[in-house]
């Protein structure tokens, strides 16, 4: 399709206005809402009714068959919690782009304050102060992080792209790493490793798409993959590396039956395993059913999904995410503006990064860290934070063919 | 289209280079699902298995203990119990006050409940049920049981607890059972190998096991507790039972063993009622076997309350009461034996060869010596004095003259002999030694030599000397036995109570038939300080005895002008206790005692009328009979399972 011919319609919207006989556009967000591509966010929304399935599953009580009273509120609060990001996406899938763009910087800037506010003022959780406590609500400011630093650098590149068809010079890259690791390094900080990799990660894709020369990539690549050993040794606290020796053990097989940091692993693994091909039914796992698996409501919620469905259930909900960001990066395709190219692909990375470790770290391939399955795992700030993300996305389909400026940082 | 090398181009070339990554990390992921999911199910579906049967400890139900005759005093005993389990409940306080509406619940064990509760779940246990309350009277059960049904989480059943039905009559000689606490998980903890106490610690923290806190519960735990035993069953990963599973027979728990004591509970009730209220205690010891048949310290508190918690305030009250119910004044009571040691000082003085039978002192009503009057209790005196009319009239200047004569020392040895100055466990907690002076005692514990006057003090049973009424009861034992071997026992068939010795130093029997000579004077020749109660009063035999006086405070000089004051005239916890030894029946001696009222005043006059109503039941309900427990009785009685069975008196 030629990006200059645009006629106002793609040929399938034009078609279902045509049948209708009705002009979409002209009545405003009604006909945006109707052009939204439902089918993608029936999925979306489907996956994060799986998780409140599970999330049931997890409180459920084998022995009373009934739902544990300790436990009813988590199906409870994450289909809420769904309902709530469901029509946070919707509206922000509504946004035009240069609205997204506008308030870039100072949602940026907002995000920033908070962090260091968090430094100062922050509740501790978990031997780490993460939360920030605004009169009744507390907000964990690394988790919007992630989608204001991936609008800014999205933004910035919309602005900096040269006009004369060349690839940006090495200044601008250099401008939009640092915008990145000024909040990842405050939120590594808190600490919060996992989030601080996530926004490096999906800041590192933003910057590769934008074209920087292949041979940074491969550079920093080389200079990564090198500096393993180095990293191992100076930067991780002892916990962590323990964490890392137990994963290549479970890689390389050898036993790790102790009930230390890998009895969580092991039991993830047994879970899997125990569900075989087809799974043992829902409301059946024994392993998930007895509470054998630590933190299943959120992090490990995998193995439920694994054991319960078994093989082709955990495979159709990982295939489910890879149409998702397949999906994601055709909108990052056909977008015209830069920034909305960008700020799909660092959307779409920010969701993937945490698809992709949750599930590497549940199946015993990657190191324990605190990584949330996106829309499935219990857990307001984070599901809000995906759906928000996936609402730039739709924005970005929607608004594919709108032209944005390209001048003028602020 | 945009140009080749634009970077717009580029973006679309690095999506399909991402995508492919993309593509292979899902490839990854997938290769590992099937791995795990496919080629190496098997395996971890019988982890998975294997991860849920636990063997889940079940708890032996604790051996009884017996009377003589094989009378239950203490038993598992069922009763109804409510409990609530914590994960069920919606509202705990409200659901507890439910309860409270068809039962009897102080607001105190509401408030613990909750606290319990509260625990519970912060352990992630909360499927453990709490309980209640353990032991609902029969119309509390049947009202409860019929209304829990629509209560949530809460359970009314049948379960086994402790019970002591005999209830105060046995207080100080079998304790109590308790919940276990951490002191006594440390003390039961002590010498075991590493791999039992996991086990140990399971088994004490059953609601329903209970481990004993005093007495003989404390002493014959081993024998009494049984061994657990472990059901399989299927629990999830806080041990909470999912399913139960066919269960080994070889891992079923084994009940605690039967413990028989050689008490007649009969007795002990007669006892106990002649002391109508008075504080005090007594032994009786079967002369023959040795068996402890009666063993009263009053006033005693009941162990009941103590199995299932006994409240602070209940158990301050039982602490501070002036009359303290908790000492267990039998073998853990300590007191100046008074005149009944004259027969200790006598022996001594014989088997050292100082006096005869023919030696003879006079008694002025008192003796002047290092500087100071000794008196004795007859203010007159008693004129000359032998060592029949010694005992008899229980002179005490003789009794100084001859203690002088004997030596502490060899008094001492002689004491100790009798069994003086030794724990006598028995099979119970608090036994107490008392104490036996000599030189060496008072260099050692005082670091100052022995004073002679002390010896005088010492020859009347009083001073440093303290015994406790078990002691008092092997000597007299020891006498009317003629200084034959003897070896006191309160187990009669449980374990062995190898803290305690015999009574088997050689005593002369002649010198021995002089103290029951002397005795036989006191209850029953004219002019005997207990003439009055020789005779039991049934028809017949008698009984030989020696009344003493414990002196609780300081006679002044001045006092002793104006004439001693006694009875009412003075404090009740100044009074000086009266005790009382003896044996009957006299031609034939079959059982000995001791008894001590406390402030009594006067030996004669309330120890002796006590201890003469006791020997008489003794022989009347022929208390030392053949025990159910001996291989002779064991064909006669076979319903030692434990049923109550109807009094035989």
């Amino acid at each position: 399709m030629s990006r200059e011919g645009f006629t106002g319609f793609t040929r399938g919207e034009a078609r279902v206005s045509a049948a209708r006989g009705v002009y979409f556009d002209r009545f405003g967000p009604f006909g945006k809402i109707a052009r939204l591509p439902w089918s993608v966010i029936l999925l979306i929304v489907g996956t994060g009714l799986v998780g409140t399935a599970m999330l049931f599953s997890v409180g459920w009580d084998p022995v009373s068959a009934a739902p544990s009273p300790d436990e009813a509120n988590l199906w409870r609060d994450h289909i809420t919690r769904l309902g709530v990001g469901f029509v946070l996406m919707i509206g922000l899938a509504l946004l035009p782009l240069s609205v997204w763009s506008r308030f870039a910087f100072p949602a940026y800037a907002t995000v920033i304050v908070l962090l260091v506010l968090v430094d100062f003022f922050g509740v501790m959780g978990g031997g780490a102060a993460r939360w920030l406590k605004l009169g009744p609500i507390q907000i964990q400011p690394s988790e919007p992080a992630k989608l204001a630093v991936t609008m800014a650098v999205a933004s910035f590149y919309q602005r900096m792209m040269p006009t004369n068809g060349q690839s940006p010079p090495l200044y601008v890259h250099g401008g939009a790493l640092l915008l990145v690791l000024i909040p990842a390094a405050l939120v590594f900080k808190q600490p919060n490793l996992s989030t601080a990799l996530a926004l490096t990660a999906s800041g590192a894709m933003i910057i590769f798409f934008a074209g920087i020369s292949m041979r940074y990539v491969l550079a920093a690549i080389a200079i990564g993959l090198l500096s393993v050993p180095a990293i191992y040794t100076f930067v991780l606290e002892p916990y962590q590396r323990e964490r890392v020796d137990t994963l290549i053990a479970g890689i390389t097989g050898e036993s790790t039956n102790g009930l230390g940091e890998s009895y969580q692993i092991e039991q993830a693994k047994i879970a899997i395993g125990a569900g075989g091909f087809s799974g043992r039914g829902y409301l059946q796992g024994i392993q998930s059913q007895q509470e054998y698996v630590p933190e299943q409501h959120t992090d490990f919620i995998l193995t439920i999904i694994a054991e319960e469905f078994g093989f082709i259930g955990a495979l159709a909900l990982l295939s489910v995410f890879a149409f998702l960001f397949a999906w994601s990066f055709m909108v990052a395709s056909k977008n015209r503006s830069w920034f909305g190219r960008l700020a799909t692909v660092g959307a779409t990375s920010t969701i993937a990064f945490f698809a992709i470790f949750n599930s590497g770290m549940v199946l015993g391939l990657l190191p324990v860290l605190g990584m949330p399955l996106p829309l499935i795992s219990y857990g307001g700030t984070a599901l809000i934070t995906v759906m928000a993300c996936f609402g730039l996305i739709l924005s970005a389909h929607l608004h594919r063919d709108e032209k944005l400026s390209t001048r003028g940082l602020f | 289209m945009a140009r080749r090398n634009s970077p717009e181009a580029d973006f679309d070339r690095r999506l399909l280079l991402a995508a492919g990554a993309g593509t292979a990390v899902f490839a990854t992921l997938v290769g590992r699902l099937s791995q795990l999911q496919l080629i190496e199910s098997e395996r971890y579906t019988k982890l998975a298995a294997e991860n849920h049967v636990r063997l889940v400890l079940a708890p032996p139900e604790r051996g009884q203990i017996l009377d003589r005759f094989a009378r239950p005093l203490a038993s598992q005993r069922q009763a109804g119990r409510v409990s609530v389990i914590p994960e069920r409940l919606k509202d705990a306080e409200a659901t507890l006050r439910q309860i409270a509406e068809h039962i009897d619940l102080p607001e105190t064990r509401v408030k613990r409940v909750l606290e319990e509760i509260a625990a519970s779940r912060i352990r992630r246990s909360g499927f453990v049920p709490v309980t209640v309350v353990q032991e609902l009277s029969y119309e509390e059960f049947a009202r409860l049981r019929v209304r829990a049904v629509e209560m949530e989480g809460v359970d009314v059943q049948m379960a086994s607890t402790r019970s002591y039905p005999r209830g105060r009559d046995f207080a100080h000689i079998l304790g109590y059972v308790a919940r276990a606490s951490t002191d006594d998980l440390t003390r039961l903890a002590e010498g075991r190998a590493p791999e039992d106490l996991e086990t140990f610690e399971e088994l004490f923290r059953h609601p329903d096991m209970r481990v004993g806190r005093q007495g003989m519960e404390r002493f014959a735990e081993d024998w009494l507790r049984g061994r657990p035993g472990r059901r399989r069953v299927v629990t999830n990963a806080h041990g909470r039972p999912m399913e139960e599973l066919e269960q080994d027979p070889a891992n079923a728990a084994v009940p605690g063993k039967d413990l028989y004591i050689t008490i007649d509970s009969e007795l002990q009730r007669v006892a106990i009622d002649r002391f109508e209220g008075e504080s005090g205690a007594a032994v009786v010891l079967d002369i023959a076997s040795g068996d402890v048949l009666a063993m009263v310290s009053t006033p005693a508190f009941d162990p009941n309350a103590f199995v299932n918690g006994i409240s602070g305030k209940d158990y301050a009250e039982l602490r501070d009461n002036s009359m303290s119910p908790l000492y267990p004044r039998a073998h853990g009571g300590v007191y100046p034996p008074g005149s009944t040691f004259k027969m200790v000082v006598a022996t001594a003085a014989l088997e050292a060869g100082v006096i005869d039978t023919k030696t003879r002192f006079t008694c002025h009503g008192r003796m002047w010596f290092g500087g100071r009057n000794w008196h004795c209790h007859k203010k007159g005196g008693h004129g000359s004095v032998d060592l029949h009319n010694g005992i008899k009239l229980s002179c005490d200047v003789y009794f100084y003259q001859v203690a002088r004569l004997a030596g502490v020392d060899k008094i001492a040895e002689v004491a100790r002999k009798f069994g003086f100055g030794e724990d006598w466990v028995l099979g119970m907690t608090g036994a107490r030694g008392g104490l036996v002076p000599d030189r060496a005692w008072k260099r050692k514990a005082r670091n100052e030599e022995w004073f002679e006057g002390e010896t005088l003090n010492f020859g009347i049973g009083q001073g440093q000397l303290g015994v406790t009424p078990v002691q008092l009861a092997l000597m007299t034992a020891r006498i009317a036995a003629e200084g034959k071997h003897f070896k006191p026992r309160l187990i009669g068939l449980g374990p062995d109570v190898s803290e305690d010795g015999e009574l088997d130093q050689p005593l002369d029997a002649e010198i021995m038939k002089l103290m029951k000579s002397g005795m036989f004077g006191v209850t029953s020749e004219p002019g005997g300080t207990a003439y009055r109660s020789g005779d039991l009063g049934l028809g017949g035999p008698r009984l030989a005895g020696k009344t003493g006086t414990a002196q609780v405070r300081n006679i002044s000089a001045a006092e002793r002008v104006t004439g001693v004051r006694t009875g009412d005239a003075i404090a009740r916890e100044l009074r000086d206790h009266a005790l009382f030894v003896a044996y009957a029946p006299t031609d034939n001696p079959r059982y000995a005692i001791s008894v001590v009222v406390e402030h009594g005043e006067g030996g004669s006059r309330t120890a002796a009328p006590v201890a003469r109503d006791i020997l008489a039941a003794a022989i009347r309900m022929d208390s030392g009979r053949t025990p159910a427990y001996s291989k002779r009785a064991a064909t006669k009685t076979p319903d030692t399972d434990g049923k109550p069975e109807g009094d035989p008196v």
